[in-house]
């Protein structure tokens, strides 16, 4: 757990962030701790919480959501072979745990990564997930007019930052700005709001395709 | 709590766990194939502007607001162009929402 302490503030402010943003948005605090504790997954609550907020169709936001998280399936496949050992029931559990930081953590630490490294990472990272997000919700419930102070403009802020910390070759960039055009005709020209699953996946479908496959 | 939103946030959930727990049960050896793994990796980079564009250059009725007159235009460029300088996340989005409140402030 100690290897993971550097990554607890930011993912502390991160959540801290969220959890005030989501409570603008009109959430309360008990929905706000069962998305928490439940999905626990910081990019697709970022992704919801406006979706939930304009009124979205449930459906329309479990969909995102899925399409958001389906990376995934890339980490639990990259951790599978260290949890060998592991009781299958426990798995099921642990299988909740699989985010962005500890994954990226434990395998630059090592690969194949330690599974005990991992599990204590998960525990430092949830921790500083939920008890921000709580923090935040209590916070954001001070703040009357969220657009005086451009707070509503910190959703696709965060979008547009994520995405451009992975930008790291040509096609990368093809897909994110093909998917952006697609989004907006689509948006643009249709009612309805499945523009983001539709150009994210026609997007990074044409991208798998056209590039190179050692560019994974 | 509202009964769409906790049926909202259940079905995340279950969407959610059903991208982790699958191949961490499965406990295959074998690595993804690499064009897999490829459009894995590119799913986010597809996702994060098919989301975000549209709720900068659109406006909440669906019409395109690209003016340099729409105050979330310059914001999204500041956050872009900080991110692109290896700024620090929390950072750049902080100095985006900034300039969309200034933009405001002074009647854009």
């Amino acid at each position: 757990m100690k290897g993971s302490f550097p990554l607890v503030p930011s993912v502390f402010v991160y959540a801290t962030v969220w959890g005030g943003l989501a409570r603008q948005a009109g959430l309360s605090l008990d929905e706000i701790a069962l998305m928490c504790l439940i999905v626990t997954a910081g990019a697709s609550q970022f992704v919801a919480v406006p979706m939930i907020a304009a009124g979205f169709p449930p459906l329309a936001v479990i969909a995102t959501t899925y399409v958001v998280n389906i990376r995934h399936y890339l980490m639990a496949a990259t951790l599978a072979p260290a949890f060998r050992c592991f009781p299958r029931r426990w798995l099921a559990l642990i299988a909740h745990g699989v985010n962005d930081e500890s994954f990226a953590l434990a395998v630059a630490r090592r690969n194949p990564p330690d599974p005990w490294f991992f599990l204590g990472s998960v525990v430092a990272v949830y921790g500083s997930f939920i008890g921000g997000a709580l923090v935040g919700s209590v916070l954001g419930g001070l703040v009357s007019d969220p657009t005086r102070y451009g707070l509503d403009f910190a959703f696709p802020a965060v979008f547009l930052a994520l995405v451009a910390v992975q930008l790291k070759r040509r096609g990368d960039w093809a897909v994110a700005g093909g998917a952006a055009l697609l989004a907006l005709w689509i948006a643009w020209r249709f009612l309805g709001n499945w523009h983001i699953v539709v150009a994210g996946l026609v997007a990074s479908g044409l991208g798998a395709l056209i590039m190179r496959p050692e560019d994974a | 709590m509202r009964p769409s939103v906790v049926v909202t946030i259940v079905g995340m959930a279950a969407a959610t766990y059903l991208t982790r727990a699958p191949l961490l049960l499965a406990l295959s050896d074998r690595p993804l194939r690499p064009r897999l793994r490829l459009w894995l990796r590119l799913i986010p980079l597809a996702v994060l502007p098919a989301l975000a564009i549209p709720m900068v250059l659109l406006r909440p009725d669906g019409n395109p607001a690209l003016t340099p007159a729409n105050p979330r235009l310059w914001g999204a460029i500041v956050v872009l162009a900080l991110t692109a300088a290896r700024a620090n996340l929390l950072l750049s989005v902080a100095a985006g929402v900034v300039v969309v409140a200034l933009l405001r402030h002074f009647g854009f």
